[in-house]
């Protein structure tokens, strides 16, 4: 049963990447401007930009480029920047590690806060302590973060002199250094993040506490804490993944913003500065691996509630 | 009006006062090698100059390349001037004028990097890079060099270039960072082309020696430099810092020598917000205030009505309030510039006051520019549209909100289309455009590029401008091999073009160029060439 | 009771209840009067929201100059009576222009969300409805949108599309369609299962009729959450892509372009230049959540009877 189930999310899966893929190759190439008009800037003769754009091999037609793209894709080539002509893959695996600490950093800072603030929040439900929790936390989802870190960086500057570390330090060279370095930045992601998943852990939480068997662990004479804790949260966690799940895009998106400000070599930068100079192999690199990553992720989540939760089988 | 004659002395006399104090403390002290600089610079989008035109990449090359000739540097060097020296030449002659022979130095010594592997640079590699920026597919700065007939090498260490047809600004091309930095066949050959870091290889004070993307890179001393002695400085860390408010806390905190902005500078309106943090946190900074070669036009469909009749685009001069935009985005300190080459390169560039008959345009009068739309038919205005891109500069903004609505206090109701810098490189930046576009022009570092926008079938020509007077003033120039004679021509251009304001110029800043105290016999000035600016500095700490 | 577990969304989708029927506007005043003693945070951000909307609207009466109006001698003034949120780098009013800027965050965050929203339910709904292939293929789509890094696809849009208020609208309202059409999926099946819809398809009724009178009626308090929460986000977009040059471009004034352009530059010289838009944009999204929450708590009968 839970072969098939799996088996079904599977196949599932495959068209998506492959719309995916049609999207991620077609989209950039509808912005006006291609990379040749840029490298050649306000320099550059007719002759010049054909030259050049034949010699990138851009003059031929899309559905072979197309073709060719997936054909070495699946040999594990992505390609090699239009600009840099450095491999998008290794390009990549440098600055994979980064994004994906930063996100993970960030996750495990809003579970910090969102979930104690969520459980305070639902076992005191409208008392001032849930009111300030909640005021709290949307407040932090409110401030750009942009600004924040804005703040967070040019204020220490002025009053103390001190900045946080910028430029960015191996993992190699400072093990302490490197994940110092990410905490702010980190923090300042998981802020957003943690307001939604506190208003969704506080929601499950008051919604499984109401169900008959939490009553029925309240009428055994249990503790209000094991109550919580071991029969309202176990089942408030499921549509916490889900919500996990969906954020991942929203946290590894977030981040060309940090990123920029706080000079972190990830995949978000790599991605922006890619879309804004028409570097197609790169940008369908990224978009590619980064849709996989999702799609895989969603897919481990899917599986995930078939395990934990035998009725959700559809 | 501009900066008062008094202003404008002070203004020179800053970086001359700081030219003349400069060379007797460094004669006072002896250089001392050694020592790491820290700059802020940019990410290249490859390291081929001829494959990409950037100054991401000329400014890192000016670093590890040489060139023939190249512009003399020191504090004694006036900002805005760019006498020459040779580089890898030890001395040239003009033998008639198409024709110019190098000497080149004896035992220059490429960096010791395969494939090239520190072997000596002879006349074949003058040769070979010449004829690849020529003719090499992608090229646009080619056209730098469409002069060139023919390159030949009589012997190992002379070059002889023939020219089709006379250019007086030949040498000054060459000098030019944004143009020929020397590079080796065989680095070429094994890597297809330069854009790799490890196929940096050139015969300049610096070797690249780690880099980093979208992080930065390091340069370290080139041992076998061809000049004995130099570079003093050992290393060069370079950071790429791509947030405002970031550079300006690492600056406060000590992290960069130089000014963080092209070309060693400080934005005034960050400057005057920081600077008195800094006289604190860094007493020994030193500064020194020259005009910005930057200038920012508004070009215009000359081709069409309405802007065919000359009326209406002396009404747009008359429409902009030039000081007002300074005193808006620039505090007030800035300089007018005269069409076609900007007030900064001031051997070649006459002051606004002296244009003539087309100085009158300069003037902030909207009455007068709308009597003048009215003579030309337009009474209440017209509407037209404004092709525009930030370039990421919130000051650019600020001027062109300004710039739009001081056309539409006389009619001109501006509808603005912003692009995004891709789409507008690819349309409003080489005239592709309806009605007008306005932005910042690139800062060469002589005038014949400058006013190459005047000459038909330039992409640069974004006005659309036919005017045979102008084109032939232009070719006239050109040709005129005194300088003085030829200052006197490109006056009578300015004169010329004054009175028709094909471009509406806007003012250019003062840059505030700031490095730190420790850092000895070093001059600032406008341009790419850094590497040119460090390789005699030495630091003090 | 349904068996169908609807994976509960940022716990956004409440299972149906009777819409009620009947107007009045006493009926109005006295629910609103229970709603704001019931809900005092949720109260707070209603009256945020409305303070909004009556700057969009009214801006030309509220504001005391015009947005692009330079006041002679007043450059870089801290506020002050004459100005209230002082004066920007361009001698203009920051008071008339965060005023003027309501209108464009507003004009821009609706019309994104009503797009958004209503393509998002055109999905949500029919997928629900129709199921079977059509279902699988569609929500196959949205799969692929979803797995995007929102940036991304707004990015490409707008460099696609270029700068411009229209444009921004369009970007950011995909955006909001694939990700709200899951929950209103979520929702409408919900009520597929239910009683009502079980009997309307017994008797016969058509397609058109019973999505309009009995699926559509009970996913509206799902829609209205989903708006007034979705709306705090587009705002807080909008000056992300502000920071990142593709945000509304000038000389409307909006309160993202204020906060990430002029208002960083001059940071130290004149913070307010930056302040007040900040606050501006975390009052609205404040405002615009407080209120969704709210509603959620009230409209979710599942939570009612709950103190």
């Amino acid at each position: 049963m839970l072969k098939r189930y799996l088996a079904r999310r599977l196949v599932i899966a495959i068209p998506s990447l492959l719309i995916a893929s049609v999207i991620v190759f077609t989209l950039p190439r509808l912005i006006p401007g291609d990379a040749v008009q840029l490298m050649l800037a306000e320099t550059s003769y007719a002759k010049d930009i054909d030259e050049l754009r034949a010699k990138l091999g851009l003059d031929r037609a899309l559905p072979v480029q197309y073709a060719e793209w997936v054909a070495h894709v699946m040999r594990g080539d992505l390609g090699e920047s239009l600009w840099t002509r450095r491999p998008v893959l290794d390009e990549l695996a440098h600055r994979l590690p980064v994004s994906a600490e930063l996100a993970l950093y960030a996750t495990v800072i809003a579970l910090a806060i969102a979930l104690p603030i969520g459980v305070l929040a639902a076992a005191r439900q409208d008392s001032l302590a849930d009111y300030v929790a909640r005021s709290v936390a949307i407040l932090g989802l409110s401030l750009p973060s942009f600004w924040l870190a804005t703040l967070l960086i040019v204020m220490p500057a002025i009053w103390w002199g001190w900045r946080p570390v910028t430029g960015f330090t191996d993992l190699r060279q400072d093990p302490v250094g490197h994940i110092v370095q990410l905490l702010l930045p980190a923090a300042i992601l998981g802020i957003a993040s943690a307001a939604a998943l506190m208003r969704l852990t506080r929601g499950m939480l008051l919604e499984a506490l109401r169900q008959d068997y939490v009553r029925t662990a309240q009428a055994k004479g249990l503790a209000q804490s094991v109550v919580v804790v071991k029969h309202g949260l176990r089942n408030a966690v499921i549509p916490v993944i889900t919500l996990l799940g969906t954020q991942l895009p929203l946290i590894l998106g977030g981040t060309v913003v940090i990123e920029t400000i706080f000079g972190l070599p990830g995949v978000g930068r790599f991605l922006f500065d890619a879309i804004n100079q028409r570097d197609y192999p790169v940008i369908q690199g990224v978009n590619l691996l980064v849709v996989s990553t999702v799609v895989l992720v969603n897919l481990g989540v899917d599986v995930l509630y078939g395990v934990l939760d035998p009725r959700i089988r559809y | 009006m501009s900066l008062s004659r008094r202003e404008m002395l002070a203004v020179s006399g800053t970086a001359l006062v700081a030219a003349a104090l400069a060379p007797a403390r460094a004669r006072a002290q002896t250089p001392r090698r050694g020592g790491t600089l820290s700059l802020r610079l940019w990410d290249p989008p490859g390291f081929d100059h001829m494959l990409t035109v950037s100054y991401k990449t000329n400014i890192p090359l000016s670093f590890t390349h040489s060139r023939l000739v190249k512009p003399k540097a020191g504090p004694a060097i006036q900002p805005g001037t760019f006498p020459l020296e040779g580089d890898l030449a030890e001395s040239w002659s003009q033998p008639n004028e198409t024709t110019y022979v190098f000497k080149l130095r004896r035992g220059v010594r490429w960096h010791n990097k395969p494939p090239v592997n520190g072997r000596e640079l002879t006349a074949e590699d003058v040769k070979y890079t010449i004829e690849r920026f020529m003719t090499v597919k992608g090229n646009a700065n080619a056209y730098m060099l469409r002069a060139v007939d023919r390159v030949d090498t009589p012997d190992k260490y002379t070059v002889k270039l023939t020219l089709k047809e006379p250019n007086a600004w030949f040498l000054d091309i060459l000098a030019s960072p944004m143009a020929v930095a020397i590079v080796a066949r065989e680095a070429v050959e094994k890597f297809g082309d330069l854009k790799k870091p490890e196929a940096v290889i050139g015969t300049g004070p610096w070797m690249l020696d780690g880099y980093r993307p979208n992080v930065g890179y390091t340069f370290v001393r080139h041992p076998a430099y061809f000049v004995p002695g130099l570079p003093y400085i050992d290393r060069v860390d370079v950071t790429v810092d791509e947030d405002n408010a970031s550079r300006i806390a690492s600056f406060l905190a000590g992290k960069y020598d130089l000014g963080w902005e092209n070309p060693g500078i400080i934005n005034r309106t960050d400057w005057v917000q920081i600077k008195d943090s800094l006289r604190q946190k860094r007493p020994n900074l030193k500064t020194a205030e020259f005009a910005a070669n930057v200038m920012s036009h508004i070009s215009m469909r000359t081709d069409q009505k309405p802007f065919s009749d000359v009326r209406v685009r002396q009404a747009m001069s008359y429409a902009i309030d030039r000081q007002g935009i300074l005193d808006a985005t620039a505090e007030g300190v800035g300089i007018f510039n005269p069409p076609g080459v900007p007030a900064a390169l001031k051997e070649w560039s006459l002051p606004v006051a002296q244009l003539g008959e087309g100085a009158k345009y300069y003037k902030y009068d909207p009455k007068e520019a709308k009597r003048l739309l009215a003579a030309a038919g337009y009474p209440s205005g017209f509407p037209a549209t404004m092709c525009f891109t930030t370039y990421g500069s919130t000051i650019l903004v600020d001027s062109m909100e300004l710039v739009v609505k001081q056309l539409k206090d006389v009619g001109i109701d501006t509808k603005v289309d912003q692009k995004e810098y891709g789409a507008y490189a690819a349309s409003c930046l080489i005239g592709k455009f309806d009605s007008m576009t306005y932005g910042p022009q690139t800062p060469f570092l002589d005038p014949d590029n400058f006013i190459n926008q005047y000459v038909p079938g330039e992409p640069k020509n974004q006005s659309q401008i036919n005017d045979p007077v102008a084109t032939d003033l232009i070719v006239r120039q050109r040709r005129t091999f005194d300088p003085t004679k030829r200052r006197e021509v490109i006056h009578e251009l300015q004169r010329h073009l004054a009175k028709q304001q094909y471009y509406i110029q806007i003012p250019s800043g003062v840059y505030v160029a700031v490095w730190d105290g420790a850092l000895k016999n070093y001059g600032p000035n406008v341009g790419y060439d850094y590497g040119g600016r460090l390789v005699a500095a030495w630091l003090d700490r | 009771m349904s068996t169908t577990a609807t994976i509960d969304l940022n716990g956004a989708a409440p299972s149906p209840t009777l819409v009620r029927r009947g107007g009045g506007a006493k009926r109005w005043a006295r629910a609103l009067a229970r709603f704001a003693v019931r809900k005092p945070l949720g109260a707070i951000g209603g009256v945020i929201v409305v303070a909004m909307l009556v700057m969009a609207l009214f801006a030309e009466h509220i504001a005391p100059y015009a947005y692009d109006e330079t006041i002679r001698g007043a450059r870089m003034k801290p506020p002050s009576a004459a100005h209230w949120l002082g004066t920007d780098n361009l001698s203009r009013d920051l008071w008339s222009r965060v005023v003027y800027g309501a209108r464009v965050s507003v004009t821009v965050g609706f019309a994104t969300i009503a797009l958004g929203i209503a393509v998002a339910t055109a999905i949500g709904v029919s997928s629900a409805y129709f199921g079977g292939a059509y279902d699988l293929v569609l929500q196959r789509v949205v799969d692929a949108w979803l797995s995007f890094p929102y940036l991304v696809i707004i990015l490409s849009v707008m460099a696609v599309l270029g700068p411009g208020r229209l444009n921004l609208i369009i970007s950011v309202a995909i955006i909001a369609a694939a990700t709200n059409s899951r929950v209103i999926r979520g929702a409408a099946l919900t009520v597929m299962q239910s009683q009502f819809v079980e009997a309307a398809r017994a008797m016969g009724c058509g397609h058109a009729r019973i999505i309009l009178r009995h699926v559509l009626p009970n996913v509206t308090a799902t829609i209205i959450i989903l708006a007034t929460i979705g709306l705090g986000a587009v705002i807080l977009a909008e000056s992300a892509l502000s920071f990142l040059g593709f945000g509304v471009p000038p000389p409307y004034p909006s309160w993202g372009a204020m906060l990430s352009g002029s208002g960083r530059t001059y940071m130290f010289r004149a913070p307010w230049m930056a302040v007040w838009p900040g606050v501006a944009i975390s009052l609205a999204v404040f405002g615009f959540n407080m209120l969704g929450d709210a509603l959620r708590d009230v409209l979710d009968p599942r939570l009612r009877g709950t103190r």
